[in-house]
């Protein structure tokens, strides 16, 4: 228990390092030094020292959606199971608990951006309310996966020990879709190329960036935080599943599991640099693809694995 | 169960003395108010402890010598009963400030009177115990409810609502008739007995011709047309009512068919699964292209019945394949959900009422930014949004957590089963998905931003009996959402009253599940006041400054610059175009000094649109050929019935 709250506090503190990974790639592709790696440390701090400015049109939901969505973040990650360890609380059914833990999140950056009457915002809270709709489907086929697998309904059954290996085993060919299908749910979710750029200059291209336009100062940084957070769980899920051994050594399976986080920042790296932003009406096809991923994944284990 | 009927005669007084006192209209309203109130209590408190000493209770009277009129109420019925004396009495208590404007003292008084005949007439449905007096009091449920459709009949849009209600629930009721017919033929009475004596085949027939009947009333798809009509043209609290309690009668109709005919198919699961996802889904896509805050809220509606089907489809499904915990937690979800809906819908309902109420419209484009004008109405319409998109801490999320519970345990099993399982959970996580769109469209557009009209811009709150009916209903959401322990019993006592002789052991998962809710709802809500303290201290000393919001450059915005509702739904309805048809019209744009032009858009339901293709032109076709035999002649008229009946006496 002790042990889980500890990795929890890390995993907060940590988020924005790793982040910064994904920037030093970006810069690496870009033939640039790039910022260094404690680069979003800098920026919280310096907006966490600022005061804000609110438009005249907010209301207190306005300053409730920086407080939710890092909360929701945050509750996330309280049961995720960090370096295949125990998460602090677990029960059957948690996942489900998460993923609508997240979708209450998403309803007050929404309210937020409705909050300030700013068309833009307005747009990008459309996109938002959007893509998830299309996420949320293929989550639920892979939770339907390893409920076929596992018969459980909890992250820790999948994610802590030697669970994750368990999985390879009994269906390693179907489990390289769902990884391929989480590694998309995780760039939608996250809002990162190829379904939204964070670095765009456009407000009328931006999905994520653009909700947050009015937000300042402390506000702003407890979004930039709740975000780090966000990528931080699906990252975590992600590199479980690509390094999947489990030691008795802590140091090593820490060891591992740090591995498996950067190799899943780079990779994100990677394709932010490697491919462009597809256009608004394409990205639903680029989202399908994980639920029809993870659609088959689950109709192989149907016929081969009982 | 004379309490019961206590409580429906002093319901039916209160209907009585406003038309009596209706010239004296405000002690009219207050006398009718406070004995619907009363009787809805009464009948309340009935139910509920009908429903803890979970036994079966019943009252016969004869009627005409030849028809016994008789009632029962077991576990169902009280469950049901809970719902609807709850809601009615908190939508009476809501009226009396809503019909405060009323100047028309006959028309407040019949609505009235009306009202109170719809509270008994559903109270009696659920109780009644054979098909005689089902079929009585589903009929003046249905006639009662078709006035208060029609309340506002100077306008031909509700007229035009009110016959289409009429209609379908006049062929609903064929299609229930029908099978009681078929049950009659077989078992030789009209008593809600064994029936050992049907085949297993009609079984199945009388299943589906129920289903349609009452699934007509409950608003499942295809037959749910009348229903965003209807429902939007009644007054506010009336439209809660039937929105949040009346649909659900189609359910009791449906659960009540599968307890009597107490046959264990997979058909019958199939069908409800299916019905609900194809309802569910389509329900809130067409509730999200909606213009009319009412009419969206309506569409929901079907959304919701959906999300209960499926749930009771889930139990069905695992009665019929032996997995027993699937079973009960299906079913539980299922009245959960029949609970919990009629609390958050009855709730927007009400605070669209005031929405109407105070700026005179409901088209949602038109309102913004009344949430700084209304501040009590605006927060109880969050609370409901966030209820009603199944997101934790609130109501909605336990009775779809149960059912997601439910269908999770059939995906465990064999190939069919399987099946339903995937169809339950991806139709609901995409129902959940979409209604969170739905509701933050209505919170945006409407309380948010600011206002895109004069009337919304002076809008205000005042009515007292409304205000205190929403923050009653809010905090139920909140208080459920976060300790569903609380009432988690009743869903459990309607369960066990199926009859379909659950081990008792089976209901602890339930238990634990609430506990985890409950517990995990305050990790969440700690973990807020932490990031509220921390925010705090980070705004310690701050300088906080007001501007306007930032136009990208932009220096003089205007309200109509603001996303509307529609511009915010367009991304999802063109998703599901194939089955929500967008039809627009609109004046191009020509020339250097372009003259005014419009634009207008409406998004199609598909049922309605072939509804009218397949069966209203081909219908109006055929009877235009046999008008001759409509002439007007009343001699001949008689003539006809003679006829009939002789022709009748050849097949007895």
């Amino acid at each position: 228990m002790i042990k889980s709250i500890i990795l929890w506090l890390l995993a907060i503190l940590l988020a924005p390092f790793f982040s910064a990974i994904i920037l030093k790639i970006k810069a690496f592709f870009g033939g640039k030094k790039g910022p260094p790696l404690l680069i979003n440390y800098y920026t919280l701090i310096k907006l966490f020292k600022k005061g804000s400015v609110y438009s005249t049109s907010t209301t207190l939901l306005f300053k409730l959606g920086p407080i939710v969505s890092l909360c929701s973040a945050i509750t996330v990650l309280m049961f995720l199971p960090i370096a295949g360890c125990q998460p602090i609380f677990s029960f059957n059914g948690d996942v489900l608990f998460v993923l609508y833990a997240l979708g209450l999140g998403r309803f007050f950056t929404i309210t937020a951006a409705m909050d300030t009457a700013s068309p833009f915002e307005g747009m990008g809270a459309a996109r938002e309310a959007y893509f998830p709709i299309i996420c949320e489907a293929a989550t639920f086929m892979i939770l339907i996966f390893f409920y076929r697998l596992t018969g459980e309904l909890q992250l820790s059954a999948y994610f802590t020990g030697s669970h994750t290996l368990g999985l390879w085993q009994s269906a390693g060919a179907p489990l390289v879709f769902i990884v391929f299908a989480f590694f998309i749910i995780l760039l939608t979710e996250n809002s990162r190329v190829p379904v939204d750029d964070p670095a765009t200059h456009l407000e009328l291209t931006m999905i994520h960036e653009v909700m947050v336009l009015d937000h300042s100062g402390p506000d702003l940084g407890l979004i930039e935080m709740g975000s780090f957070c966000k990528l931080f769980f699906y990252s975590t899920l992600v590199s479980r599943l690509i390094l999947p051994f489990g030691s008795n050594i802590t140091g090593l399976s820490f060891g591992l599991y740090i591995i498996g986080l950067v190799i899943v920042y780079v990779a994100i790296g990677v394709t932010e640099s490697a491919i462009a932003r597809y256009r608004m009406d394409k990205v639903p096809q680029f989202v399908l693809t994980s639920f029809a991923l993870a659609f088959f994944a689950t109709i192989i284990t149907m016929e081969f694995i009982r | 169960m004379s309490q019961f009927f206590v409580s429906i005669l002093i319901i039916l007084l209160g209907g009585f003395s406003a038309i009596v006192l209706a010239q004296h209209l405000k002690s009219a309203k207050f006398i009718t108010v406070f004995l619907v109130c009363a009787g809805c209590f009464l009948g309340l408190m009935d139910a509920v402890t009908k429903l803890v000493q979970s036994g079966t209770y019943v009252a016969s009277y004869k009627y005409l010598n030849v028809f016994s009129l008789d009632f029962q109420m077991d576990g169902i019925s009280a469950f049901f009963l809970l719902v609807i004396f709850a809601i009615s009495l908190i939508a009476s208590f809501y009226s009396y400030h809503y019909m405060g404007h009323e100047k028309n003292a006959v028309k407040t008084g019949a609505n009235y009177f009306f009202f109170s005949i719809l509270i008994s007439a559903m109270a009696l449905v659920v109780t009644a115990s054979n098909t005689i007096t089902l079929m009585l009091s589903w009929e003046i449920m249905s006639l009662s409810s078709f006035f208060l459709v029609i309340y506002n009949h100077h306008l031909a849009e509700n007229r035009r609502a009110g016959y289409l209600y009429f209609i379908f629930s006049h062929v609903g009721a064929m299609f229930i008739f029908a099978a009681f017919a078929m049950m009659y033929s077989y078992t030789g009475n009209f008593e809600f007995g064994p029936m050992d004596a049907i085949p297993d085949a009609a079984k199945i027939l009388i299943f589906i011709f129920s289903f349609i009947g009452f699934g007509s009333k409950a608003g499942v798809f295809p037959f749910h047309i009348w229903l965003p009509h209807a429902h939007p043209a009644a007054p506010s609290h009336i439209s809660a009512v039937m929105s949040g309690v009346m649909i659900k009668t189609g359910i009791y109709g449906i659960v009540r068919m599968y307890m009597l005919l107490d046959f264990h198919t997979p058909i019958f699961g199939t069908i409800l699964i299916v019905a609900g996802a194809v309802s569910g889904i389509l329900g809130v896509v067409y509730a999200l292209g909606q213009k009319d805050l009412k009419r969206l809220l309506a569409y929901s509606s079907v959304e919701n019945i959906g999300i209960i089907l499926i749930g009771l489809g889930v139990g069905m499904i695992g009665v019929s394949s032996g997995n027993m915990p699937m079973a009960v937690l299906g079913f539980t979800g299922g009245f959960l959900h029949i609970f919990n809906h009629s609390i958050f819908k009855s709730l927007l309902f009400m605070g669209a009422g005031m929405v109407l109420h105070k700026t005179g419209t409901c088209s949602i484009d038109s309102l913004g930014g009344l949430l700084k004008r209304m501040k009590i109405t605006g927060t109880a319409v969050i609370i409901g949004s966030l209820a009603i998109s199944g997101l934790p801490l609130f109501n909605g999320f336990v009775g779809e957590f149960l059912i997601y519970m439910g269908g999770f345990k059939g995906i465990a099993l064999e190939n069919s089963t399987f099946i339903m399982g995937i169809i339950a959970i991806i139709s609901l996580a995409v129902i959940g998905g979409l209604a969170l769109a739905c509701f933050t469209k209505v919170i945006g557009v409407v309380f948010q931003g600011e206002p895109r009209t004069k009337a919304a811009e002076d809008a205000d709150e005042t009515g007292g009996t409304m205000l205190i009916s929403m923050s009653v209903l809010a905090g139920a959401c909140m208080l459920i959402g976060i300790f569903p322990q609380l009432i988690i019993q009743l869903p459990i006592k309607a369960t066990v009253a199926l009859g379909l002789k659950f081990d008792p052991i089976l209901f602890d998962p339930i238990l634990q599940i609430t506990k985890n809710i409950s517990f995990a709802a305050m990790i969440f809500a700690a973990l807020f006041l932490l990031v509220t303290g921390i925010r705090f201290f980070l705004y310690k000393g701050k300088t906080i400054t007001g501007s306007g919001t930032w136009g990208c450059g932009f220096t003089q915005p205007t309200v109509k610059m603001q996303y509307t509702g529609s511009s915010y739904a367009s991304f999802i309805l063109d998703f599901f175009s194939p089955v929500a048809p967008l039809e627009e019209e609109h004046v191009n744009i020509t020339g250097r000094f372009p003259a005014k032009t419009h634009y207008r858009s409406q998004v199609n339901d598909i049922a309605e649109l072939y509804m009218n293709r397949v069966i209203v032109n081909p219908v109006l076709f055929f009877f235009d050929k046999l008008r001759w035999i409509q002439h007007g002649d009343i001699h001949l008229y008689i003539g006809y019935i003679l006829l009939a009946i002789i022709l009748l006496l050849f097949f007895i």
